[in-house]
């Protein structure tokens, strides 16, 4: 399909870019460091990403409490599954296709860490015993063998100022959940409202 | 887990290793402010900046108000604490901690038997310093698995002859059965270690007289429980109904209507959460409770056996 705007090549894109610089790339690890486990130690949000044999791209976000990205060693991480929506879009790709992204932010830190490798899902009884949390034990649980990762600048997070209280007068102009849910599926404000009601109650539960 | 108010806010002052797997931590107030007074057999909870908390026995000295010390083994399939502790936890870094309670104290007896496994050495080591101090007759058996996984060897070694380290290359391995083969009334008995030690104890004990011994489990104690149903909890003191489904817990449940009930170890074996039953028939499933007929109940794993129970809350 042709592009609205012109779709540049590599050669194009890295003509505007410049070459990369050695540092740059000297910093991917192939393996956690001490330093990226001490960041996943403190990390309690990450988003997923994962596509399926096609290419077809998902990304989750994931939260608990930090660390809830266990490092089972400087190669191995496991992501326990909580309550979600069922949807269960980031296993079917892993099933259908292993590889993974994984973005992971420490509250009030601009730089992000950046993991990516192959996972598979298990339902391991050892690590599900060990993955529990507020007395529920998860079914199952994504590994996750890391092939690269590395520190990324913090320049995104301070041009967006994301961990600046004021910037959370920001969510009081966006739609709430409901009313994006209820104008999605068609369905009047009497259900937008209903549906934040529900919402208030189905968040008390988070395990 | 929110924080609650009475938490204490403590800085880690020291830490040490004390065997291969055991790490004993060292908490003061940043100030110097002296902490809550404490007797042997407490615990508190300890909560890490990641918010995860547990419960650790005060294994210091109860004269000491400047500071507690608590022990943690390192777990295989850590949920998350023991993991922090020994990966991530450094001279300097704050917890919060709640004020000691004590679950396990000592009793008036005419004589101590103090039987320890492993970590659970913890809260016996003050028990047996306060009794070796107060000339009390006690001994104790402190069962490890090799010379490489025994702490506090020279505390220990300090306490004199009373105590007997079970292990290859010392006095051999503990047997439970031959220890406690003759019952001894007026004995207290206070025994404190892994599931499997404790069961051992629990059952070479079966012809003593009741009230012989006294347990602290940092497991739950196996319970067959009946069926998860619905049931609804009138909360007498706040006037307030409320509904418990099948999956959720009644702490969860009467949480979730912000009554200011606070569950800690969420597996009933902490004690933190007790509520007190003025009316219904409770199925305890907590590993505290010995008489199933108690008005004291913990909502965190126990239920309701009818459709109604009446808490003081």
């Amino acid at each position: 399909m042709a592009s609205r705007f012109a779709a540049l090549t590599e050669a194009e894109v890295r003509a505007s870019l410049g070459e990369i610089e050695k540092p740059t790339t000297d910093k991917i690890l192939d393996h956690l460091d001490r330093s990226c486990l001490t960041f996943l130690a403190h990390s309690p949000f990450c988003c997923l990403s994962t596509s399926d044999s096609a290419g077809n791209c998902d990304c989750s976000p994931r939260g608990d409490y930090p660390g809830f990205v266990r490092a089972l060693d400087d190669r191995t991480l496991v992501l326990p599954d909580r309550l979600g929506n069922r949807l269960a879009d980031s296993f079917t790709n892993i099933l259908d296709n292993g590889h993974v992204g994984l973005l992971c932010f420490v509250p009030g830190m601009i730089e992000t860490l950046r993991i990516n490798g192959s996972a598979y899902v298990t339902n391991d009884p050892s690590l599900m015993a060990m993955l529990e949390q507020d007395h529920v034990v998860p079914q199952l649980a994504t590994v996750i063998e890391v092939e690269q990762a590395y520190l990324h600048c913090g320049r995104a997070l301070l041009r967006s100022r994301l961990w600046d209280d004021e910037m959370h007068d920001l969510a009081t102009e966006v739609p709430s959940a409901g009313t994006m849910w209820a104008e999605a599926s068609g369905l009047d404000a009497d259900v937008a409202r209903a549906i934040d009601e529900a919402s208030v109650a189905g968040y008390k539960t988070l395990y | 887990m929110a924080r609650d108010r009475g938490m204490l806010r403590l800085v880690v002052t020291r830490m040490s290793r004390e065997s291969a797997g055991i790490v004993s931590i060292e908490l003061a107030d940043a100030t110097g402010r002296p902490l809550p007074a404490w007797e042997p057999g407490a615990h508190i909870d300890v909560q890490l900046i990641t918010r995860m908390q547990r419960q650790y026995s005060l294994c210091g000295d109860p004269a000491d108000l400047r500071s507690y010390r608590i022990a943690v083994l390192r777990e295989d399939f850590s949920r998350g604490v023991s993991m922090y502790v020994h990966d991530f936890l450094h001279v300097g870094s704050v917890v919060h901690v709640r004020p000691p309670r004590n679950l396990f104290p000592v009793l008036p007896a005419s004589e101590y038997l103090l039987l320890a496994a492993g970590i659970g050495i913890t809260p016996l080591l003050p028990m047996a310093r306060s009794l070796s101090r107060a000339r009390a007759p006690w001994a104790m058996n402190y069962a490890v698995r090799d010379e490489a996984n025994l702490p506090f060897a020279s505390e220990l070694e300090s306490l004199g002859p009373a105590v007997t380290i079970n292990a290859p290359g010392r006095a051999g391995r503990l047997d439970l059965a031959a220890l406690l083969a003759a019952p001894h009334p007026g004995l207290g008995v206070y025994a404190c270690g892994p599931a499997r030690f404790i069961d051992g104890v629990v059952d070479a004990m079966g012809h003593w007289p009741s009230g012989s011994l006294h347990l602290e489990r940092f497991e739950p104690k196996p319970v067959v429980a009946l069926p998860n149903a619905p049931f609804t909890v009138h909360c007498a003191r706040s006037n307030l109904d409320v509904e418990v489904p099948a999956e959720r817990t009644m702490l969860q449940a009467i949480t979730d209507v912000d009554l200011p009930v606070t569950g800690s170890c969420l597996r009933g074996v902490c004690g933190s959460c007790a509520v007190r039953v003025l009316d219904g028939e409770v199925e305890h499933r907590d590993s505290l409770t010995t008489d199933p007929d108690s008005r004291v109940m913990y909502p965190c794993v126990s239920r309701a056996r009818a459709a109604r129970l009446t808490i003081d809350v």
